[in-house]
């Protein structure tokens, strides 16, 4: 039932993809792809700082395991956009990095982010691994507006100005339902990977 | 009151420690003036874009001198199980953390007062000229480097590849931080007053100082206990 579910979810994102690209040519490129990859990894770094403190409060892993879900298929989601940014920019101005301030703090935030995912590998002891991770994503989470408003002071916005009225849901719609889907697939992938990792435990107990 | 004495007692044993050892005082200073030496190989030490850019070499060596004092803040506990005593005593995980980040700033603090005159001849710098302006920059600057470098400290101390992963954790975190004592910095070392373009990123270093400080506080705990 569940696996009949997430396919649906498949099907229905891509759908929409499909009918996005029939708009290609009437809306600019940033409307159809760069501000949606964006938005998602944004709506997926709010949902990682959620489950890590759901986590910190309740000690429940499968808020740990829905936050480390969370934060990859973000990752996935801004790297995607920033290389999105860097063909809108080579289209705009002939070079393929300006260190215009968006993608520059766009760029901080995925650097922020991977180094989550980096104190997640080195830790090796389960609960410490969730707290320390947990605490982490909420550093990071904070720095994220302090570094967006700092580096819009150091270089101001260059080539990436982009007409939010072009942005419409359906496109917005489809990479939340694709993002969504990642964070589901992988949240059950880490529970199975705790679930084994308990059995492996059992069995040096015994 | 209990709970500053508390922070004071801790400070008062982890600068006791260091200045008996001294093992990362001498090497992070050290290393500051080797990075100082290579930069003027890098660029041509006397000329005026230097200079203009100087604050940003200054601040690259202080972070990189700095997370050598700070790797050592949590790992020193490490022989003869003295973390697991210092978490065990009747003292919050607060204390134990303000302590040691006031140690680690105090720390930090010297050995940038020591580099700075060294830049200054090097790289025939001003930096005397608006010292009072500067030395609240390095204050602001170093708090925040501190607070956060303390807190990976902790986070790392008992995982792999600890030297490394302090460095990769706090930089990413330090950039809104470390981008205002630089542009703050270049502008004070090359004769500027701070004029109201740049006090904004007097106002985020405050900023990130008070919400790191803040959050770690409450934090740490988690992180020192599990």
């Amino acid at each position: 039932m569940r696996e009949k579910r997430l396919y649906l979810l498949g099907v229905l994102a891509v759908a929409l993809m499909a009918y996005n690209l029939t708009e290609i040519a009437a809306r600019p490129l940033q409307a159809l792809f760069y501000i949606p990859l964006c938005g998602t990894a944004a709506l997926a770094a709010v949902t990682s700082l959620a489950a890590s403190i759901a986590f910190l409060r309740t000690r429940n892993f499968r808020f740990d395991s829905l936050a480390v879900a969370a934060t990859e298929a973000g990752l996935a989601f801004l790297a995607a956009g920033i290389v999105n940014a860097c063909f809108l920019i080579h289209a705009a101005a002939g070079k393929w990095w300006t260190w215009d301030s968006r993608l520059t703090a766009a760029l901080v935030c995925w650097l922020l982010y991977a180094t989550y995912l980096m104190l997640r590998h080195a830790v090796q002891e389960p609960t410490k691994r969730a707290a320390s991770t947990a605490v982490w994503s909420v550093f990071a989470f904070l720095d994220v507006p302090l570094a967006v408003v700092t580096i819009q002071w150091w270089k101001p916005a260059g080539h990436l100005r982009f007409d939010w009225t072009q942005l419409r849901f359906c496109n917005l719609a489809a990479m939340v339902l694709l993002g969504t889907l990642f964070t589901v697939v992988r949240m059950r992938q880490e529970e199975t990977r705790r679930e084994m990792d308990s059995l492996r435990r059992m069995t040096h107990a015994l | 009151m209990r709970f500053f004495r508390q922070v004071w007692v801790v400070t008062v044993k982890d600068l006791r420690a260091e200045l008996r050892t001294k093992e990362a005082i001498n090497s992070s200073l050290a290393f500051a003036l080797v990075i100082l030496l290579m930069f003027s190989f890098a660029f041509d030490p006397l000329a005026d874009t230097t200079r203009e850019m100087s604050g940003g070499l200054l601040w690259i060596v202080f972070a990189f001198a700095g997370t050598l004092v700070l790797n050592r803040s949590f790992a020193r506990e490490l022989p003869n199980d003295c973390l697991d005593g210092l978490i065990a005593a009747p003292v919050s995980g607060a204390a134990i953390f303000l302590g040691k980040a006031v140690a680690n700033f105090l720390l930090v603090l010297a050995v940038q007062l020591i580099s700075l005159p060294v830049f200054g001849v090097f790289y025939s710098v001003p930096w005397t000229d608006q010292f009072p302006e500067l030395l609240l920059v390095l204050v602001l600057g170093t708090w925040g480097l501190t607070v956060v470098g303390t807190v990976s400290s902790a986070l790392t101390v008992n995982i792999r590849l600890r030297e490394l992963m302090l460095p990769m954790l706090t930089y990413p975190i330090m950039f809104p931080a470390l981008l205002g004592a630089m542009e703050l910095t270049a502008t004070l070392v090359t004769g500027n007053p701070i004029g109201p373009d740049k006090s904004g990123f007097l106002k985020m270093m405050i900023g990130f100082d008070v919400i790191y400080t803040a959050v770690s506080l409450v934090l740490v705990e988690t992180i020192l206990v599990g």
